[in-house]
């Protein structure tokens, strides 16, 4: 038993192992898959997304995907005078000199002191915002407000709802990518905003018969600008005066400086030479509020089309690090010194004394590897009836040595003398040895079982006396010396084979 | 560099808020560390001067102990004061009595002797593999230490099997006087070959005079008869893949040894001369032309190194080699298991040209695995696949046991700590029965 109990259960373990990973991969893989494609798509779209605060974001010079250089192109070659304003002042008032369309391409980053100024605009004004966030729908005191977003901008035609577009040039465009943002009226708002492409655009009349809202920016980038109808739908709503200004911010517009005099910077001072004209760069040589002697006037970089909007943070010096002047100078020593005596210690423990002793290791081989595989093999492919066949030839080897029966006797005499030993019935017995082959585990196990019980039965007269003295005959070399008397302790039932493998030549005396 | 002066760094670094520049202040200190590290190394005892020997055992038997000295003389005329590894291969389980870890100090032209305690995990050679000496400065902020320097006094322990069997050795020894009639009887019956002739004495079997001589006589004279000595008895040992099957706790080849031991102490004792031969693809070991007392140790020394190699044995160099050295009929005991595939192919086609010859007698070590597989009540069905299995593997070896009966080829087949005993009492009775 105990080679069986040693056998076995390394055998089970093998087996469940696999099992369980296998039951942890059928949950895990689909989990992971579905992880993983939600990952994927939320990574893509993030990356798809233009984000309005990054530098070049519909900026009529950038060429990037999300630059507006095609659409300003567009604009010129219809005509449209385009003016790139840097500076949310000089832009009012750019304006205010006739009539003109205002381009806001990213009011999220208008500073909230300026916002207020877009609404007083001269009614010859056509104010364009585009995808507004609700901080400046509010602080323009605009009566619409977002009512919901799409995952992405959507196609939508002018009369998506069936109302004709309130702006006669929209009217014959074809679909335009503008569904990604929509709006509706502000509680307590007027009910003369009109809105077209399917909520995606709002047309709002009271301070002056032009301030649009665009849901989405997708029809004025570059990347998507000639699907649709894009580009017609831009030009028509941006070309109409002739002209465009078009305010291009950098980032987050600085809070406006209300001057005291002290400082010598006039609030809300637009300066002079601060615009440039997008397509002829390079009169922009004016620095900003600090007067003509700033750094603007040698430095080349300002009077490209950089624009001047962040002239007063970069001729200011870098400050030094405050971390630097915090703590003492010798605090800094000290730590790079412990730092040089941590590489110190390092390099002491780097030098081993001697390297690792190798060594072959013996050839290990387990006992009884094959036959514990074959039986493996056996399980796996279900070889019942081959395993019970070998079973029943070694057990009728053993119960005809033991019967004192020739190897040749008809098993109806092997019955009958087994019978006569034990007691049982003879059918019984010839039905255990000559039976059908097992047809499940179960079976064959019961069999294996009753083989054991038959032979252990027979043993106990065999061991009395079927064995020659050992030495005897000379052809008996290979004397049972098998069990030691010691070595086979009596069981506490019929005393086991006398030996493992009795020599059935030996065996029997006759 | 040490501890020593990574420690010294980070102590001076707490004198930096005294001083007027802080960062001059650690250019100084780590520069002043570095020149103190530079000059210790410089003023330690070079290692490569150094000269090392080994003294001590060069056997021992597998489960003793053996102590190898290494002497580190110190010719140079600085002090050294060294760390010393002195490493052995794991398997030679050395404990050296001076821990590596402890600073041992030589004057300049003394010696020192650094024991180590070994005690090996396996039979076969164990050698040193590398000594590594660490000289330190006066100040132990430095060292020197180089690979080969001083170089490794080579030394090997051989580590000699247990021969657990030899005490079953006098037993045996008892048994071959009765054979040898030394010490019960002179009668006749325990030996075949002719002794002597002597005077008939009262008591005298009648049966043993010799009638011719005594009438060329006056007396009567009777025959002794002595058992047959100066007989030649080969223990073949197959050191292939099945000898590296564990039984039990060891190899079958550690089980083949020791019975091989016992039966070349016998076979000493008995007067006969034993040679022996280890072979796999090649020849391992070989032990020709010696008898007497000297015979078992140089026994022991050739078994020694043996180890087990995953390679089919060819029987037909061993056939070869046998047929080439042993020109007298003798007994040839080969060292083997009964498997079928390897006996089967190999040994069977050469087996006629060597039984013709010799008398052969094959040494198996069964495995008590199989016999617990077969004997124990299946609880499962695994066991019985098991079982189906074992028997199949035991009714294999049945049939080529039978082969080599019929080749007059006798089987010795024994769990592993009865091989030894029983392969003696075989031999034994052949010298009894005068089948040698």
């Amino acid at each position: 038993m105990s080679a069986h109990a040693t056998a076995a259960p390394p055998a089970g373990r093998a087996d469940a192992a696999p099992r369980r990973r296998r039951r942890r991969h059928r949950l895990l893989i689909p989990l992971g898959l579905a992880a993983l494609l939600l990952s994927t798509t939320l990574v893509t779209h993030a990356v798809d997304q233009p984000d309005p605060d990054e530098r070049g974001f519909l900026s009529p010079v950038a060429t990037g995907d999300d630059g507006g250089s095609r659409l300003a192109d567009a604009l010129r070659g219809r005509g449209v005078t385009v003016q790139r304003e840097t500076d949310p002042l000089r832009a009012l008032l750019a304006v205010r000199g006739g009539a003109a369309t205002l381009f806001v391409p990213a009011p999220a980053l208008l500073h909230p002191d300026t916002v207020g100024a877009l609404g007083s605009l001269p009614p010859t004004t056509r104010l364009v915002l585009v995808d507004p966030p609700r901080r400046v729908l509010e602080a323009v005191r605009l009566p619409v407000e977002p009512a919901g977003r799409r995952w992405a901008a959507q196609a939508v035609g002018p009369d998506a709802r069936d109302l004709p577009c309130p702006l006669p040039e929209l009217r014959q465009l074809g679909r335009a990518a503008v569904g990604l943002q929509r709006y509706a009226v502000a509680p307590g708002g007027s009910s003369a905003v009109r809105f077209c492409f399917g909520d995606g655009l709002a047309l709002l009349p009271r301070p002056s018969d032009g301030m649009v809202v665009v849901g989405a920016s997708d029809p004025f980038r570059n990347e998507r600008i000639d699907e649709w109808d894009n580009r017609a739908f831009a030009t028509a709503l941006l070309g109409g005066p002739g002209r465009v200004v078009w305010l291009d911010l950098d980032g987050p517009e600085p809070p406006p400086v209300f001057g005291e005099g002290s400082t010598g910077r006039p609030a809300w001072s637009p300066t002079p030479g601060g615009s440039t004209g997008v397509g002829g760069p390079g009169d922009g040589d004016g620095t900003g509020d600090d007067g003509p002697g700033g750094p603007g006037g040698n430095s080349d970089g300002d009077s490209d089309s950089e624009g001047t909007g962040d002239d007063s943070r970069a001729d200011r010096p870098d400050p030094p690090n405050p971390l630097w002047s915090a703590f003492p100078g010798w605090l800094w020593a000290l730590l790079a010194q412990l730092a040089v005596a941590a590489l110190l210690a390092a390099l002491w423990r780097a030098r081993r004394l001697g390297p690792p002793a190798p060594e072959p290791l013996p050839v290990m081989v387990r006992s009884a590897e094959t036959v514990l595989g074959r039986a493996r093999l056996y399980e796996k492919a279900g070889a019942r009836d081959a395993a019970a066949r070998t079973l029943r030839a070694a057990a009728l080897d053993r119960l005809k040595s033991r019967l004192h029966l020739p190897p040749t006797a008809p098993p109806a005499d092997v019955a009958a003398a087994i019978a006569e030993r034990t007691g049982d019935a003879p059918r019984w017995a010839d039905e255990v040895l000559h039976g059908a082959a097992p047809e499940t585990d179960r079976e064959l196990l019961d069999l294996a079982r009753a083989l054991d019980r038959l032979t252990r039965a027979v043993a106990p007269h065999a061991a009395a006396g079927p064995y020659p003295p050992a030495g005897a005959p000379p052809t008996a070399a290979v004397p049972f010396q098998g069990p030691p008397p010691a070595a086979a302790p009596p069981a506490e039932g019929p005393p086991p084979p006398a030996g493992p493998h009795p020599h059935r030549a030996e065996g029997d005396p006759r | 560099m040490t501890w020593r002066a990574a420690l010294l760094l980070a102590v001076g670094a707490l004198t930096l808020p005294a001083w007027p520049a802080p960062f001059a202040g650690l250019l100084v200190m780590t520069g002043a560390v570095l020149l103190l590290v530079l000059l210790d190394r410089v003023l330690a005892a070079p290692p490569g001067a150094l000269t090392a020997t080994r003294q001590g055992d060069r056997a021992v038997r597998l489960g003793g102990t053996a102590t190898v000295a290494l002497l580190l003389h110190n010719p140079s005329g600085r002090t050294l004061r060294a760390k010393v590894r002195d490493a052995w291969v794991p398997s030679a389980g050395a404990r050296p009595d001076v821990p590596p870890s402890r600073l041992v100090r030589v004057e300049p032209g003394a010696a020192v002797a650094l024991p180590s305690r070994l005690t090996p995990l396996r039979r076969g050679d164990r050698p040193a593999v590398a000594l590594t000496v660490r000289s330190f400065g006066p100040l132990g902020l430095g060292f020197r230490q180089r690979a080969g320097r001083p170089a490794t006094p080579p030394w090997t322990v051989r580590v000699l099997p247990r021969f657990d069997s030899r005490r079953h050795l006098p037993e045996k020894l008892s048994r071959l006087r009765v054979i040898d009639g030394t010490q019960v009887s002179r009668g006749r019956g325990h030996g075949t070959e002719f002794d002597t002739l002597r005077e008939y004495v009262v008591g005298d079997d009648v049966r043993s005079i010799d009638w011719r001589a005594s009438a060329r006589r006056a007396d009567v004279l009777v025959r002794t008869w002595r058992p047959e000595r100066d007989r030649r008895l080969l223990c073949v040992l197959d050191t292939g893949r099945t000898s590296a099957v564990r039984v039990g706790d060891e190899p079958r080849l550690d089980t083949a040894i020791d019975a091989a031991l016992l039966l070349t102490a016998l076979a000493a004792r008995a007067g006969d001369r034993v040679d022996v031969l280890a072979a796999d693809t090649a020849v391992r070991a070989t032990v020709t032309g010696t008898g007497g007392p000297a015979l078992l140790p140089r026994v022991v020394h050739a078994l020694a190194p043996l180890q087990p190699t995953l390679a089919e044995t060819d029987f037909d160099l061993i056939a070869g080699e046998l047929l080439r050295r042993q020109r007298q009929r003798s007994l040839v005991v080969l060292f083997t298991a009964l498997e079928a595939g390897a006996l089967g192919e190999g040994l069977l086609p050469v087996l006629p040209r060597l039984a013709a010859r010799h008398r052969v007698v094959i040494a198996a070590t069964h495995d008590p695995v199989l016999t617990a597989l077969t004997t124990t009540v299946p609880q499962r069905p695994a066991d019985a696949y098991a079982a189906a299995a074992a028997w199949r593997a035991l009714a294999e070896r049945d049939r080529v046991r039978t082969a080599l009966a019929r080749h007059g080829v006798t089987v010795v087949d024994a769990p592993a700590g009865r091989l030894a005993p029983t392969l003696a009492d075989t031999y034994l009775r052949l010298k009894s029965l005068a089948q040698l």
